[in-house]
């Protein structure tokens, strides 16, 4: 793998890692499995590369792109919450509509930005090479968003989230409104896949409608491998296992598709991802039946 | 004061299973009174109790804490005034949340919750402290999974989390009825010890007639839906099980009580 490859691949786990956090807030934290997160990632892609067009600020673009995702979110979370649709149903409705929001969003399947003004424009000028500045600048984001999150869990607001996804009955017994922990933490989690969405478009010169397949299974994916490397309970390491994750799975994705010896090209990425996360989700319980066999042997 | 009127809860209203779980029942609990329930499968014991809690909406009746109507309250909304332990020890607490954290959850039981740290260096200190009461060396392990906790232990620690914030009333539903003899005693003796310690006004649902004679000051009886038997004071302490026993047999019409599902301890 070359060094621009290998960079590459870090930058874009990076940009997943914001997915990957989005995905552990919504399956992890609220135990709620959300597919929203194929649509918000477009989602945030269109409205901050057709702002970016129209001329406005960067980075106001990119906050809009959160403010689109977050509501997304909430949407999903309303069709729940309030009108009692199964999570997965609600969640595969919004990302269904998304597609169509995303076309009228952009006015076309695929917005260019490559000349336009972005976040790293500034940067640029720093004297440091493309392929290391654009990772770098990614990680910040990533960096400052683990910052927040992990302040945000361990607050009480936060912990009171927590319990929500956990025991929803206990939490409600506690004095938890566990509805508005579900709009709050589904809206949250949406804006990180958003944001995720802006940068993709920024960092890749363009946004694309459907560039959103599979965001879910990619997401999942990074958290998974993540809490196989960094298997630690505490609820920063558990974040930071989320980007690490992310890296590491595009590094092997990165591997596969280069090394000409197994035959791969890129548009089998989708078949790789979807194997990764079955062998990821059946190895745990292999390995419990071979400690129940190993525990019925001994006996 | 706890005080419940012409209470009349309906499950599955207009279906094959409609159940009329309370038929108008009456009810009122003077402040720091400690109340047992007792009462036959069905009979409407725990259904009192989710509807103190707010679990279940009542068809009619009025539910009133301290002259506050809460009839129409959510759960979460009651639950400043209202302490519960459940029956099974899984429920009252989270599994893959810490002790400490558990503590914090309950610790602000009924107060606004906001972006502040949830668990401090006091607020650890102050936790450790009031787990050590439970004599269980739980304090060396704040940091531990609640799910690593055996039944018992997470019943007591439930028990002391209910105790955390203040509360009009602690409700306990057949708290110690998935626990061994042992300690099912460890567990009654605490909550014996907290309930007095603290003043709490209880509710405590029992399937032993053994226990409801034995803790709190005034029993009461349900059958079917409605209160039955109603004694406190010198009456009460006059009562012995086989005295409840045949209260209880000429409620049901002289059925023989070898067939009931009582645990008569």
């Amino acid at each position: 793998m070359s060094e621009i490859a290998f960079f590459g691949a870090v930058e874009i786990g990076l940009v997943y890692a914001l997915v990957a956090l989005g995905v552990f807030l919504s399956f992890r934290v609220l135990d709620f499995p959300d597919l929203t997160v194929d649509g918000s990632f477009p989602l945030g892609a269109a409205v901050a590369a057709t702002l970016i067009v129209a001329g406005s600020d960067p980075w106001l673009a990119s906050a809009l792109a959160i403010v689109a995702g977050a509501c997304a979110g909430l949407v999903t979370a309303t069709l729940n919450v309030r009108f009692r649709i199964l999570h997965l149903l609600a969640s595969i409705l919004t990302m269904i509509a998304l597609f169509s929001i995303n076309l009228r969003v952009m006015g076309r399947p695929n917005v260019a930005i490559i000349m336009q003004d972005t976040m790293l424009t500034p940067f640029y000028g720093l004297g440091l090479p493309d392929h290391l500045l654009r990772p770098l600048f990614v990680l910040v984001v990533v960096a400052v968003v683990v910052a927040l999150l992990a302040w945000f869990l361990t607050s009480e607001f936060g912990l009171a989230m927590r319990a929500t996804g956990v025991n929803a009955r206990m939490a409600r017994a506690q004095g938890i409104n566990t509805n508005l922990h579900i709009y709050v933490g589904m809206a949250l989690s949406n804006g990180l896949v958003a944001l995720a969405g802006a940068l993709f478009a920024q960092t890749n010169g363009f946004a694309d409608v459907t560039s959103g397949i599979g965001t879910i299974v990619v997401g999942l994916a990074a958290v998974i491998v993540g809490e196989t490397v960094l298997p630690l309970r505490a609820l920063a390491w558990a974040l930071i296992a989320c980007v690490i994750g992310s890296i590491l799975y595009r590094l092997a994705v990165q591997l596969a598709l280069t090394a000409d010896v197994i035959g791969l090209q890129a548009s089998d990425l989708n078949l790789v991802t979807a194997a990764l996360v079955a062998v990821a989700l059946i190895l745990p319980q292999l390995r419990l039946r071979a400690g129940k066999a190993a525990a019925r042997g001994g006996k | 004061m706890i005080e419940v009127s012409d209470l009349h809860v309906v499950f599955g209203r207009g279906t094959a299973l409609e159940k009329h779980a309370l038929r108008g029942v009456d009810l009122a609990i003077p402040e720091g009174q400690f109340v047992t329930v007792i009462g036959s499968n069905g009979a409407g014991k725990s259904t009192i109790l989710a509807a103190l809690a707010g679990d279940v909406l009542p068809e009619s009746g009025r539910v009133a804490i301290d002259g506050l109507d809460v009839t129409r309250w959510p759960t979460p909304r009651r639950a400043a005034y209202v302490a519960r332990v459940f029956q099974d020890p899984l429920a009252g607490s989270c599994a893959t949340l810490s002790i400490e954290e558990n503590m914090a959850l309950a610790a602000a039981r009924g107060r606004r919750r906001g972006l502040g740290r949830a668990l401090g260096h006091d607020r650890r200190d102050a936790f450790r402290d009031r787990i050590a009461e439970l004599g269980l060396g739980l304090e060396n392990r704040l940091g531990d999974r609640m799910g690593l906790l055996s039944g018992g232990q997470r019943q007591a620690v439930s028990l002391l989390m209910a105790t955390l914030a203040g509360c009009k009333i602690l409700l306990l539903d057949e708290h110690t009825a998935a626990l061994d003899p042992a300690t099912a005693d460890f567990v009654l003796d605490l909550t014996r010890r907290f309930v007095a310690d603290k003043r709490l006004t209880a509710l405590m649902v029992t399937h032993s007639m053994r226990q409801a004679l034995d803790y709190g000051d005034r029993t009461v009886m349900l059958h079917e839906g409605r209160i039955v038997l109603d004694v406190a004071g010198e009456e009460r302490a006059g009562l012995d099980v086989p005295h409840l026993l045949a209260l209880f047999a000429r409620q049901r019409g002289g059925v023989e009580l070898s067939d009931d599902d009582l645990l008569i301890g």
